[in-house]
């Protein structure tokens, strides 16, 4: 069976030698084409992204979180259209593999449609689905185009395609390596009804997805036709040489611009599944080596069977999540510009586990990669004068993701995500300001909060509340954005089950900056058999809708739980409440630093509570008007100053009395030996 | 800024770095941290802090936003001079504490040596 093994991957990230054909076309472009002509691949590409959008069903895709891409023949990614940068390096390996094994059987021919969702070859999970096409002109493949979407579904063992509890490969539903879907620009209806019986629990959703990968990636390729038609077979050749080229030497030079040595990052996660377990999911060494960067991830955790294992090309997805959010974000989105970027993964960890392990869940565990990428990338270019300003916190990346499954209020079969409460996560704090509130999804920069009124219309709940919620970010000079709450009440249905899939409800996930504090964690909350819609209906006017309020001093009355954020199927009843959170970004620098009238601004706009001005900004202000007392203020901070000097120890004093200490034994099952966290045994999967 | 602060660089808002004499300093008072080709935070003072005290809980539950102290701690890093906290780290209480910044020095100097690099306000410049 030819999986692709490692080295294969890594081979096929890189980008295919430039023919003396490419060089040729290239040379040819006039002065302005090139231009003009990487602006029409925006263009395509933002037309293309704007038809996936609207033809989309489920959540993440009216969300945005997609990607729509163009490739040369060779397979390497020349541009793309984001919503979410995860696949967008990776792409080429899934063309590659095609390319290898299948050009004499079942061959390319135009007109195919391709279609693939299975991380073992090359994607992220099996609900990231991607639709590829090849462009073919006058019979010569000249490039490839694809649609990439999360569809909440993938007839699992659990709803949602992301299933928690999967402990194997074949306990995640559909994972289909890449196969031709549809021939002569048509889907074969044999495949159809194949794969539709994976998506039975949401049909039209998990359809209509299908659909929009497809009729996306063909409006890719007539567009890209109507311009060979329109300049030639030779201009498109060396337009996406010449992107190739320009892409490339912007990402040397940012590196060379980066001084050598090792960078180290650590970071944990604090949920296996449903376990409360905490695993050194990341352990970073970023390495500067002349022109070389390398990603090194010796210490990170064992693998284990659960689906919180990672295929190694979805680290690197995650990482150029970082990379074109903050370092890359002027240079076109293209496989050359990770050219003089390597990765090690050794053998057997969380990143880099056995083919059969199970890993719809990698996401959680991947994205503490890219949390490990913000800081170390910090600590390598904060010294640069050319990229200093995008040193910036992890984003927050604890969250609920609520699944809803069941019949909905126009009787239709149902599955998705609530994604407010993923596209609402703060920024972490920056070198020159705060983190943004509520920037958006960790996964997909550009995912957006969906519209309250349209989750009502189709899903049968009602939103209670939508805010930022009061101390969700992590504190320091420059703060971290707020994350955000929402509150959903089952509504117009008899039932419903939910489960939800998320972490940080234990350990504040991404290492916060440069003396700066993380953010709060979040617990998982429902509350059954409540008297809100009675209040409701009479009219309490002592009935508040803020989160701080109703948690401190309960108006809501019914059977409140606080758990582990990850939580297993449940029926709900109609009036049940679930909440849903988003992270706030961890925080940049001392606190002690902030300004005060910052901080006052901060209270006034609910995103932090008196508690913290007081108690962590140390401000001394005056209860009723809220004005700073500039001299006190700066006497409590210099106090603080001095009681840190008092209580602080020298690092071999701190080491004796700390490295007797150890988490309980119960918090390691899946850490590996401790602290080192080698592998302890073989994993066994069903 | 006095002359001698003007040729180093700034490798963390708190954190610099004077290649020639191969030491770390403080960025907000200047005081000495040790030598660089060892882990800044030898130098520093360093406090254990229990993570509710940063993150109050905010119900009586095991789930209640706050970490749990039996699971993380907050290892927070001090100027031993002027107090500014310089780096922190949330950990499992007895993990290893990282040595996060390993410039290498030799290559650093040789940059700056050819001309390669020049220090311009605290910061590499690449020459042109």
């Amino acid at each position: 069976m030819p999986i692709p093994t490692l080295a294969e991957k890594l081979q096929w990230l890189k980008p295919v030698p430039a023919t003396p054909y490419e060089r040729e076309c290239a040379a040819k472009l006039a002065q302005g084409d090139y231009e003009i002509g990487a602006q029409i691949t925006n263009d395509i590409l933002d037309e293309a992204m704007e038809i996936f959008v609207r033809s989309s069903r489920s959540y993440f895709g009216v969300s945005g979180d997609s990607m729509v891409a163009i490739f040369t023949a060779g397979g390497d990614l020349i541009n793309a259209s984001c919503g979410t940068y995860l696949h967008a390096i990776i792409q080429p390996i899934v063309i590659k593999f095609i390319q290898k094994y299948y050009a004499e059987n079942p061959g390319i021919f135009d007109g195919d449609i391709w279609y693939t969702n299975d991380a073992l070859y090359g994607g992220i999970h099996n609900p990231d689905q991607v639709a590829l096409m090849p462009v073919f002109h006058k019979g010569k493949l000249l490039a490839w185009a694809s649609a990439a979407l999360h569809t909440t579904e993938t007839g699992a063992i659990e709803p949602g395609g992301m299933p928690v509890s999967a402990k194997s490969r074949f306990e995640e539903g559909l994972n289909m390596p890449p196969i031709k879907i549809g021939e002569k620009f048509k889907i074969r209806n044999d495949f159809l009804e194949m794969y539709s019986v994976y998506g039975l629990r949401a049909p039209a959703m998990f359809i209509s997805d299908l659909r929009a990968r497809c009729t996306t990636a063909d409006r890719v390729r007539v567009r890209l036709i109507e311009l060979v038609e329109k300049r030639g077979e030779v201009y498109l050749i060396g337009l996406l040489r010449k992107m190739q080229d320009t892409a490339e030497i912007g990402a040397r030079k940012k590196i060379k611009d980066l001084p050598d040595g090792k960078f180290r990052t650590v970071v944990f996660n604090d949920a296996i599944g449903y376990t409360p377990a905490l695993v050194r999911s990341c352990y970073l060494t970023l390495i500067k080596d002349g022109g070389r960067l390398i990603f090194n991830f010796e210490g990170t955790s064992p693998e284990n069977p659960s689906s919180y294992n990672v295929h190694t090309q979805a680290v690197v997805g995650h990482i150029a999540n970082f990379m074109y959010e903050y370092i890359f974000h002027d240079l076109p989105i293209c496989s050359s510009t990770f050219s003089a970027i390597d990765f090690e993964f050794p053998e057997g960890i969380i990143l880099n586990p056995d083919k059969m392990a199970a890993t719809s869940c990698c996401v959680y565990i991947g994205m503490q990669c890219r949390c490990a990428t913000h800081n170390s990338f910090a600590k390598m270019s904060f010294s640069s004068a050319s990229l200093w300003r995008q040193v910036a916190a992890a984003p927050g990346s604890q969250h609920s993701a609520q699944i809803c499954a069941g019949l909905s209020q126009w009787k239709l079969a149902i599955s998705d995500v609530l994604s407010f409460s993923l596209n609402t996560q703060g920024q972490g704090g920056r070198a020159s300001t705060d983190g943004m509130d509520s920037y958006g999804f960790a996964w997909c920069a550009f995912g957006r909060a969906p519209d309250s009124e349209q989750v009502e219309s189709e899903l049968p709940l009602s939103v209670m509340l939508s805010q930022h919620w009061r101390d969700s970010c992590g504190h320091g000079i420059h703060r971290g954005g707020s994350g955000a709450v929402q509150e959903w009440m089952i509504h117009k249905v008899p039932n419903l089950v939910s489960l939800c899939m998320g972490n940080g409800s234990k350990v504040p996930l991404g290492q916060p900056l440069f003396g700066g504090y993380a953010s709060a964690p979040i617990p998982g909350i429902t509350v059954k058999k409540n008297d809100l819609l009675k209040q409701m209906k009479e009219g309490n006017s002592e009935l508040t809708m803020d989160l701080r309020e109703m948690i401190e001093k309960p108006t809501v009355h019914g059977d409140w739980k606080y758990e582990l954020v990850a939580r297993t199927p449940k029926v709900f009843e109609e009036g049940d409440l679930l909440f849903g959170f988003s992270g706030g970004g961890p925080g940049y620098g001392d606190p002690l630093e902030r300004d005060p009238e910052t901080v006052m601004e901060d209270l006034k706009n609910h995103i932090i509570s008196d508690w913290t001005a007081v108690n962590i900004y140390k401000i001394v202000y005056g209860a009723e008007r809220r004005k700073v007392d500039t001299e006190k203020t700066k006497q409590q901070r210099q106090e603080e100053r001095r009681s840190r000097l008092a209580r602080g120890k020298s690092y071999d004093e701190f080491e004796k009395d700390w490295n007797k200490k150890s988490p309980p034994k119960e918090a390691l099952l899946y850490y590996g030996t401790w602290p080192d966290a080698k592998s302890t045994g073989p994993v066994f999967r069903p | 800024m006095p002359a001698e602060q003007q040729n180093r660089i700034r490798v963390t808002e708190y954190l610099d770095l004077d290649v020639e004499n191969e030491k770390w300093f403080c960025n907000r008072c200047g005081h000495e941290l040790g030598g660089a080709r060892e882990n800044y935070k030898r130098g520093c003072l360093l406090y254990d802090r229990d993570p509710r005290e940063i993150h109050p809980p905010l119900v009586s539950s095991e789930f209640n936003f706050s970490p749990d102290p039996l699971w993380v701690r907050i290892v927070e890093f001090y100027c031993p001079s002027c107090g500014v906290q310089m780096e922190t780290e949330y950990l499992p209480p007895g993990h290893p504490l990282t040595w996060d910044i390993e410039i290498d020095l030799d290559r650093l100097k040789q940059r700056l040596k050819t001309g390669e690099f020049k220090i311009r306000k605290q910061r590499l410049e690449v020459s042109e």
